[in-house]
């Protein structure tokens, strides 16, 4: 089959690679990338595991072929921490509200719950389960992540306030 | 009751920081270079004779390296997968064929040659050099089948007439076990003042680990070991079966398990695919992987649930329990896999009353469907439901008010240990102060108050409640190795297998609190069988409790082998040595070294007695049969609109008794995501089946409702920790009771809110549209 060369900017580096059509982008990201942070959950759009931040939107990784992310800038698991590795607070407040389990869809739900943060900095409850009822969890009943976006919110109002 | 520093503590979890970033090691995240792929092929019927299988086409599709199918399986030699379908723990219910019979398992090939007995079955692998070839060449292997009639439902499976899935059982029922006293049984019925009789289905669920199983087989021909990497719940088993179907000795066959993304028991026992990549990787010489699509797994997942049981109750005039009966059918699936529901169910029939006599009878049925196993609780949601939809429905017939008829008839405390009438007897629990704490936490007596509100928005308020008892028995035997480096950590080596459950810091808190050390210097190993030799894995809320009594016993002999050196370290008698906080010194002087000093002289010192050989390690052995019997109440109120059906869970309390709990972060955890995993069968999964043809029609995330984050409020959960007196910690069990009486007290609600259209019962999954139905039939 025809293969295709792409260039993506991943987690803020440009990195060239060959493809298949129709290899889809979490495909390449997971097999041909190494990047195994992001999960394969239904390979139908429903569980959101795969979401990675596609130009700083939420994505399914597993509906989108690689082909089409030419040229864009994708974000995933592996980029959400500082370059010296610390963190981030959102990642921290998962942590501390033990915001995971089996750890499996964790990807997904930070991916989710950073893009909510930045369109909306002080989301209620019902906010945060809205915008997280794309992305599954068999584990936690949702709660602990829930709580967890609420104490990342509330720590950068903090911050706002103190800087 | 013993004070702990480090134990009872919301430590934050080792394991988080690989599972935040990316660096988690699941299933599939392992590759290996030059590895080829699998692609099955499954039945699409439910029932079919398998005449005979044509390869050719797809042998001659670019990329396809091998094709295997049932008559290669028997060329080969290969054994069935040795499934252990009963439990047989000496406190465990058991279980035996009609008229005392040995039960029927029956052969689980890898692949069948004989016929298909479910739709998803697996009937040939193809292996090719890629993913899409693999699944190109199973798109083109022609099987020619016979098909049969099928059947599905688990009523009809044990019809006489019904289709006959193995020929040995001709009426489909390899399990029946009475237990119990008929006569007194029968006797307290006849003098009842009042007998409420019901019948329920608990159906078909599944699993759904969020990750979908996988397995990677590399065969090595220069040693001729196996090494699969395949996530499980419990990989020292997995290795030992895997062995048994390869006809190797089990030292040939290495299984890498580990992190696992949820298990629920729906990964306990052995798939054919992980020995299936095994031997195509010594058949073709390369390693072979293989990873399960959503749709494969919701056909052929191990499934749970699905038993059908009658129950009825008799009471005196003042509402007193006087005896039970019950008939349990458990739909065991084509293949058996797995008695474990069917058998904890059975032992627990009775719920948390004081019911003086029962009768029951347990039966299994064969079907065409998938089989069957452990899902969260296995078997006790099911009886939960029985019991206390029976006892809500018999207060509500005869007048009583629900909470006085149960607190009348619960167990109290001053009858603990309490034997139950069908033979297992609870180690201890407080049911009454369990109730007292819910439904104060619950605020019950505000709900008359918010359900006139919620009237006046036109919305209906009911509320549920439901006690439950369960079990946690398990695999008895637990191995720890601990050992104390001197560069400041320590290696606790454990067999049981976590799956998000946080092992590698709740034991660690054990380690730590035993041996004095932070907790974050201690490493827990498991799920790789060249270092974990041993081990039960995660079933039955067994881990806790298990691991934290041998790491216990492992970690004392530990002292007492570093007091011997630290006495010779520091030229004293071993009696004068004491250990505080780490440090061994002795009494009244300021002459001390640490552990981690000590195993520094163990690994240096060269001229030591020989009895304090072997370095700072011990590897110490448990066995513990008794089981414990953690246990609670849950309350919810849920709201309807009477227009639409549609429904919202506005609050929902509980109250568990998980023994001591040894980190309360994860223990809320385990309770909100079996609460959750528990509502999910209520509210909207089923393994839903189209009955004629024997085909499942939940098939992906698109028709198989799973539970989503705005449907769900926030729990509000307490913990009334009555230690066990069974074990050093006091451990019951915390991943299960969360789950166990959902389906009852959520159904309750339903029924008390519908109440005033009639409704005295209704199937689970409760939908919209049933309660539209509900309230429109009688309108």
């Amino acid at each position: 089959m025809k293969q295709t060369e792409i260039t993506l900017n991943v987690n803020g580096r440009e990195v060239k690679t060959t493809v298949s059509p129709r290899m889809t982008l979490v495909d390449c990201l997971r097999d041909l990338l190494r990047l195994t942070g992001t999960h394969v959950g239904c390979e139908h759009g429903i569980c959101g595991a795969c979401s990675v931040l596609f130009d700083g939107e939420p994505i399914r990784s597993c509906l989108m072929f690689a082909v089409q992310a030419e040229g864009h800038e994708i974000r995933t698991v592996e980029g959400l921490a500082d370059e010296d590795g610390t963190l981030s607070d959102l990642q921290d407040s998962f942590w501390e509200c033990h915001a995971m389990q089996c750890g499996y869809c964790t990807p997904g739900m930070l991916v989710a719950s950073s893009a909510l943060l930045c369109e909306n900095p002080d989301p209620g409850e019902d906010d945060i389960r809205e915008a997280i009822s794309g992305n599954l969890c068999r584990c936690t009943g949702y709660q602990q992540i829930v709580e967890a976006v609420q104490l990342t919110a509330k720590r950068r109002k903090e911050v706002a306030s103190n800087g | 009751m013993m004070k702990f520093e480090k134990i009872g503590q919301p430590v934050r979890r080792l394991e988080d920081g690989r599972l935040l970033t990316g660096r988690g090691r699941f299933s599939d995240d392992w590759s290996l270079k030059n590895q080829a792929y699998m692609a099955v092929v499954r039945s699409p019927h439910a029932h079919a004779r398998i005449r005979s299988v044509d390869t050719s086409d797809a042998e001659n599709l670019p990329g396809v390296m091998a094709i295997f199918t049932g008559q290669d399986c028997i060329a080969d030699e290969l054994s069935p997968i040795p499934h252990s379908p009963e439990p047989s723990t000496k406190y465990d219910m058991k279980l035996h064929g009609p008229g005392g019979s040995d039960v029927f398992i029956g052969n689980h090939m890898l692949l069948p040659a004989d016929k298909a007995r479910y739709v998803g079955e697996a009937l040939a692998v193809v292996v090719a050099e890629t993913l899409a070839q693999a699944q190109d060449g199973a798109d083109a292997v022609f099987i020619d089948f016979d098909p049969l009639p099928s059947v599905t439902d688990t009523k009809l499976s044990a019809v006489v007439g019904a289709p006959v899935i193995w020929d040995e059982v001709p009426d489909n029922i390899p399990v029946e076990t009475f237990f119990g006293d008929k006569e007194q049984t029968d006797a307290a019925f006849d003098a009842a003042a009042h007998v409420v009789e019901m019948e329920f289905h608990i159906d078909r669920v599944t699993g759904v680990p969020m990750e979908p199983r996988a397995a990677l087989g590399d065969y090595d021909t220069d040693t001729g070991r196996y090494t699969i990497y395949a996530g499980s719940g419990g990989s020292v088993r997995q290795k030992r079966e895997m062995a048994e179907v390869l006809g190797e000795e089990a030292d040939r066959v290495r299984v890498i398990s580990k992190d696992v993304g949820g298990n629920f028991g729906t990964r306990n026992r052995l798939y054919v695919e992980f020995p299936l990549v095994g031997w195509a990787s010594k058949k073709v010489g390369r390693p072979v992987k293989f990873t399960c699509q959503r749709t494969e797994s919701f056909l052929t997942d191990y499934q749970g649930r699905d038993l059908v049981t009658k129950v009825s109750l008799a009471l005196n005039g003042e509402g007193r329990f006087l005896a039970m009966r019950a008939d349990n059918l458990s739909n065991v699936g084509s293949r058996m896999v797995s008695l474990s529901p069917l058998s904890k169910g059975s032992g627990l029939i009775t719920g948390s009353y004081d019911i003086p006599t029962a009768h029951l009878r347990s039966r299994a049925v064969f079907s065409n469907t998938a089989p069957t196993n452990a899902y969260r609780s296995s078997g006790r949601p099911e009886v939960t439901f029985a019991i206390e939809r029976l006892v809500e429905t018999a207060a509500r017939d005869l007048g009583i008010d629900p909470i006085e008829i149960r607190r009348q008839n619960l167990i109290p405390p001053e009858k603990m240990p309490y034997p139950n009438a069908v033979g297992m007897t609870y180690d201890s629990g407080e049911y009454e102060k369990n109730m007292a704490m819910a439904m104060e936490l619950a605020d019950w007596g505000g709900f008359s108050g918010r359900r006139s509100e919620a009237e006046a928005r036109g919305k209906l308020l009911g509320r549920g409640f439901a006690n439950y008892v369960e079990s946690s028995i398990g695999t008895p035997r637990e191995q720890a190795e601990i050992h104390v480096n001197a560069d400041g950590h320590i290696d606790l080596v454990i067999g049981t297998q976590p799956s998000g459950q946080g092992h590698e810091t709740s034991f660690a808190q054990v380690v730590a609190e035993w041996l004095g050390v932070p907790v974050q210097c201690i490493s827990v190993i498991v799920g790789d069988t060249d270092v974990v030799k041993v081990g039960g894995g995660s079933h039955s809320g067994r881990s806790m409790r298990m691991a934290g009594t041998v790491i216990v016993k492992a970690a004392d002999e530990l002292i007492d082998k570093a007091k011997k050196l630290a006495a010779h370290v520091l030229e004293a008698a071993e009696t004068d040595i004491e250990f505080k906080d780490g440090q061994f010194g002795i009494g009244g002087t300021d002459r001390q070294i640490d552990l981690f000093e000590l195993a520094g002289v163990f690994e240096k010192h060269e001229n030591l007695p020989e009895e304090l050989g072997g370095g700072l390690s011990v590897i110490e052995d448990n066995v513990m049969e008794t089981p414990v019997f953690p246990n609670g109440c849950h309350i919810c109120e849920i709201e309807i609109d009477p227009q639409t059906g549609a429904f919202e869970i506005a609050r929902y309390t509980t109250v568990d008794d998980v023994g001591r709990a040894i980190n309360p972060l994860i223990v809320d955890g385990q309770t909100h995501g079996g609460i959750v995993q528990g509502a999910g069968e209520a509210l909207g999964e089923l393994c839903a089946m189209d009955t004629e043809t024997g085909q499942p029609l939940a098939g992906s995330f698109m028709d198989y409702h799973m539970p989503r984050a705005d449907e769900y409020p926030s729990f509000s959960t307490a913990l009334n920790e009555v230690p066990s007196p069974t074990n050093p910690l006091g451990v019951k069990a915390g991943g299960e009771g969360g789950t166990t009486p959902a389906l009852a007290v959520l159904v309750n609600g339903f029924v008390d809110a519908l109440r005033p259209y009639g409704v005295r019962d209704i199937k689970m999954p409760v939908t919209p549209r049933k309660i539209w139905e509900l309230i429109h039939a009688n309108s």
